[in-house]
């Protein structure tokens, strides 16, 4: 997975080291001299404000972390059926989240891992791995909310307005260095085509991980949509208990995810009727 | 298949209600959507009594199910409990610079926005891009395919959201 992770974003990190190596030496020294004079606390303020992440913006950022979750995972199931359903589920809920008026996009990937993902912009995906065991409706609401919460509590997002105030640091000072001009060229190209920098982020949804509270906050936000919207409490969590009883561990499944035992402990310790159903027959299909 | 017993089925409707119970009568929420309609009674075709803006904070008068019915001074109705946020929407930059489009206006056209032109020159750049941008695009035509019509058929029929 890190492999691939390494292999696929190799236009990014090619973009990344090219900037990396213009004129390090003759830029150091402007950088330097500009330091002196620079007021941090004031531009870093400022820097702060304009790091905020529109709707353009995030289009282009949500655009571009879709193409690379089809790319690393095998693309799209083009089933109509399936389409449907995802979508349909998906919008149930997307339509009374935090972010209704989003343009929700929901696809199953080509790939039997099990995992899910959710980009900027309102893109939803589950691989195939993990739809083929969300037999009910019930189930792949729980899977979906969480995923909808990513979006609409911005976690992605927030990882690259990090990202963006402190390489902005770097921009003010930039501005202001005799290098500024020719440098400042090459730093928009890549923008222009990535938009900005977002290998934070992808080394976030594709190898890392979000953190424990970014996940768990996630789970209850999830939960609680689902519940909204009249879907089983615990759909989440009957999905979570199908991937233990399956015997799947962290390394082939929800790799990019908090322990399962950890998650099922802080959901509430609720019946879920259709959801555990669901389990009970999936258990028994195992056999 | 196991048949879930009547305790288990009280149970389970118990936390259902309890989990819809986030706001209490006396309590404050916000609207998020660009408009929102107040409605004569706590049904999804009942008639509007009036509209309130986005980000609009709220009294609540009186929690029924999945309902509640709000104020905002001289004005009131029922909403869908979903068509509201416990918390003040973040004011993000840019948020409403058309973007978002009203639910009720929501239509596969609007659903089917192209992919974004930096994205596109990301694709173009990248040779095992190439067939991600055409799934993508398959994707999109797909997606916009799934009208506002067919999740409120959905709905009904399945009792979710405001047909619960």
């Amino acid at each position: 997975m890190k492999a691939r992770f390494i292999l696929s974003s190799a236009a990014l990190a090619v973009a990344v080291t090219s900037f990396a190596a213009f004129d390090i030496g003759g830029l150091t020294k402007g950088l330097d001299s500009v330091k002196k004079g620079l007021d941090t606390a004031k531009d870093a303020s400022k820097i702060a404000k304009a790091a905020g992440i529109g709707p353009k913006e995030e289009r282009s950022i949500g655009d571009s972390v879709a193409l690379e979750i089809l790319s690393r995972y095998g693309g799209v199931v083009r089933d109509d059926d399936i389409m449907r359903r995802v979508n349909l589920v998906g919008l149930a809920l997307a339509r009374t989240s935090d972010r209704p008026d989003l343009e929700w996009r929901f696809a199953v990937l080509n790939s039997d891992t099990v995992n899910a993902f959710s980009a900027p912009a309102g893109y939803v995906f589950i691989t195939r791995g993990l739809y083929e065991q969300a037999a009910s409706d019930e189930v792949l609401a729980g899977i979906l909310g969480h995923e909808i919460a990513h979006i609409t509590r911005r976690h992605a997002l927030k990882i690259v307005e990090r990202n963006e105030a402190t390489s902005g640091v770097k921009s003010q000072l930039l501005k202001r260095s005799n290098d500024a001009r020719s440098v400042n060229s090459q730093v928009q190209q890549i923008n222009s085509v990535v938009g900005m920098d977002l290998s934070g982020m992808l080394k976030t949804m594709f190898v890392n991980g979000f953190d424990a509270p970014t996940e768990f906050e996630a789970d209850k936000v999830g939960r609680q949509l689902a519940v909204t919207n009249g879907f089983a409490p615990g759909g989440l969590r009957a999905a979570l208990l199908q991937l233990q009883a399956r015997g799947e561990n962290r390394k082939t499944m929800f790799a990019t995810h908090p322990p399962l035992a950890e998650r099922l402990k802080r959901l509430p310790d609720e019946p879920a009727l259709a959801a555990e159903e669901t389990l009970t027959a999936t258990v028994a299909e195992a056999k | 298949m196991k048949k879930p017993t009547p305790a288990a089925v009280l149970l389970a409707a118990l936390f259902t209600a309890s989990a819809l119970f986030a706001y209490e009568a006396g309590g404050f929420a916000y609207t998020k959507r660009i408009e929102t309609k107040l409605l004569a009674e706590p049904k999804p075709l009942a008639e509007a009594t009036g509209q309130l803006p986005f980000g609009k904070q709220v009294k609540v008068e009186e929690v029924k199910g999945a309902w509640l019915r709000v104020s905002d001074g001289p004005v009131g109705g029922w909403v869908f409990a979903g068509n509201l946020a416990d918390t003040k929407p973040a004011e993000v930059k840019g948020l409403l610079d058309g973007a978002p489009i009203a639910a009720s206006k929501t239509t596969a056209t609007a659903a089917a926005r192209p992919l974004d032109e930096a994205a596109v020159k990301y694709a173009s750049g990248q040779q095992n891009l190439a067939s991600a941008q055409e799934d993508l695009e398959w994707m999109i035509t797909a997606c916009a395919a799934v009208t506002h019509e067919d999740v409120e058929t959905y709905l009904q029929t399945k009792k979710k959201g405001e047909y619960q």
